[in-house]
């Protein structure tokens, strides 16, 4: 077993007293199973229609507390278009989403205490044109609670290497401290589950990577559970317990060594799909 | 002709030029304070395309020989309803759609206006605006309108800057933006429909933006950028007024002039601005 899965797993005995759940829960398929134990996120034969289209067919998985998932497949797969069903922000065609035990409305209603421990970095953030306001600013409207509202939001920034930038407008910010204030966003109240589509896209590899750490520490130490789409598959390998394969249905999910296997990716992406390792990681073994 | 402070106070004291004053205040700062949050959700043309069909419902009232206000109000939200459901559904751009809507309502309207028999405001009036005509009826809505502006904007403050800022992202932290969107749509149209009458149908949709552009300039700070806005909206008003009166100029077209220079020196200001310069951020604490 992954020394990082062994790690997740002392945490949340730390934390719930029972080691089993999360071990469980990062090898775990199908979702009936997981359902049997606390889950954070279970959706069940989901399918999402975009502009005419099935975009999203009869998908079914679950999350359990403290796992990083990413979802991974083509461009055009429905990825972006599950996440944002699973989160309420589109209608879905049909089947269930059950977040933090609480289903999710037909129109995407959920209770607000339940909406407050959810976080999604979108696609596309950059605002546009000269946008007057403040990183502080925005970072309050995360939900930073109002007692206490400064100190939250200065902690918050501290905590994702933003200090300095309080003053600073949003469309000021480079590309990767935008992210990292998205972060902060996310930070300045606690959360449960992370939504993060394509968080890493227009990064450079330098600022990518800074991102990645950072989200990586931030999950420990907050204790979140994270769904994120990806095309990175040389970090998801790195550092995902779980992988779900997407091309309209789920093609496959479980470990990164097997859902990123070359059998996997290849029936994934098409035989003309060749993996690129970087040069300072050990290549691929066919 | 030089004016002199003697005629400065003869201007002030008249009963008519006191209500125009006061209605350039407050529909000036009503246009800022929309204004604002319309430029950052990039409805500018919105608010043109509503000046422009609101001589539809003009046309309307002079045909049935109504209040001109209390028909273009109704008419105005039903519009700026229409619009929007039309605008969210179509696969069209929004600025081409906008555009056909305007030049379709504008040309309707004046075609209407040239087979009725001449009452009320002149044509000229109506495209340029003539804030000394304004009533005491006109001025308690436009100060009733301000102070609901006021109210649903602050209590909806964080909804509507999330919306600014990107909509999936609002939605995540439960924002209604159907809902919010239709709030301040309604509130834009009553606006335009008020405002009408200060500056004219040509000239609205200059009112509401140009102030918020002069605003977004120079601004390092979400509530300083509607308080600017709003004041640079409400001071160019005045000023504009008054030198219409001095000077014997059409007050429409004054007004906006004036307000162009307010945001032709927060185009000067801006250029010497630096990220991280000003020390006028606002405190996380006012936010939310």
């Amino acid at each position: 077993m992954p020394a990082r899965l062994v790690a997740i797993a002392k945490s949340h005995k730390q934390r719930h007293g029972s080691q089993h759940l999360a071990i469980f829960a990062a090898v775990a398929w199908p979702p009936s199973l997981v359902g049997m134990g606390e889950t954070i996120l279970e959706v069940s034969h989901l399918s999402v229609r975009q502009g005419g289209l099935l975009a999203v067919e009869d998908v079914s998985f679950a999350l359990a507390p403290e796992t990083d998932t990413a979802l991974v497949g083509p461009n055009g797969a429905g990825k972006s278009s599950l996440v944002q069903a699973v989160l309420g922000l589109i209608p879905r065609q049909g089947g269930s989403v059950r977040l933090l035990g609480h289903a999710l409305g037909p129109h995407g209603q959920l209770p607000p205490p339940v909406r407050d421990q959810i976080a999604y970095l979108p696609q596309l953030f950059a605002p546009r044109g000269r946008f007057p306001l403040t990183v502080a600013e925005f970072v309050a409207l995360g939900g930073a609670p109002a007692a206490g509202r400064r100190q939250a939001v200065q902690r918050s920034l501290e905590l994702c290497a933003c200090q300095g930038l309080e003053r600073r407008l949003l469309s000021e910010l480079s590309a990767g401290q935008l992210k990292r204030v998205l972060l902060a966003f996310c930070v300045v109240r606690p959360r449960r589950l992370l939504v993060l589509d394509e968080a890493q896209a227009g990064l450079d590899a330098q600022a990518a990577e800074q991102f990645h750490n950072l989200l990586f520490d931030l999950r420990r130490s907050q204790g979140w559970t994270i769904l994120q789409v990806s095309h990175d598959l040389d970090m998801v390998r790195r550092s995902c317990d779980r992988v779900l394969c997407l091309n309209r249905r789920l093609r496959c999910a479980g470990s990164p060594d097997h859902a990123l296997s070359p059998g996997q990716l290849a029936q994934l992406y098409g035989h003309h799909y060749a993996p690129y390792r970087h040069q300072h990681e050990p290549a691929a073994q066919p | 002709m030089t004016p002199d402070a003697s005629a400065l106070l003869v201007l002030l004291g008249l009963p008519f030029m006191q209500r125009a004053l006061l209605a350039g205040l407050l529909t000036g700062g009503l246009g800022g304070l929309l204004g604002s949050v319309a430029v950052l959700r990039q409805m500018a043309f919105f608010s043109d395309a509503l000046g422009h069909a609101s001589l539809l419902g003009l046309t309307l009232a002079v045909a049935l020989g109504l209040n001109p206000t209390l028909v273009l109000l109704p008419f105005a939200v039903v519009f700026a309803l229409v619009v929007n459901a039309v605008v969210r559904r179509s696969r069209l751009p929004v600025d081409a759609l906008l555009n056909i809507i305007y030049s379709a309502s504008l040309a309707i309207a004046v075609l209407a206006l040239s087979r009725l028999p001449r009452q009320g405001p002149g044509l000229e009036a109506l495209l340029f605006g003539d804030i000394l005509g304004v009533t005491w009826l006109d001025l308690g809505l436009i100060a009733g309108l301000l102070l609901v502006a006021v109210v649903l904007l602050a209590r909806h403050r964080r909804s509507q800057i999330l919306l600014c800022l990107d909509e999936p992202l609002a939605r995540s932290r439960g924002v209604d933006a159907e809902r919010q969107q239709l709030l301040f749509v309604v509130l834009l149209a009553l606006a335009v429909a008020l405002a009408i009458k200060a500056v004219g149908v040509l000239l609205i949709s200059a009112f509401i933006v140009m102030p918020a552009c002069g605003a977004r300039l120079v601004s390092r700070g979400f509530s300083g950028y509607v308080l600017l806005s709003s004041a640079i909206g409400a001071g160019g008003a005045v000023i504009g007024l008054l030198a219409s009166g001095l000077f014997n100029l059409p007050s429409g077209p004054a007004l906006v002039v004036v307000q162009l220079l307010g945001f032709v020196l927060a185009l000067l200001a801006s250029a010497t601005d630096r990220p991280g310069a000003a020390a006028s951020a606002s405190s996380p604490d006012r936010v939310g």
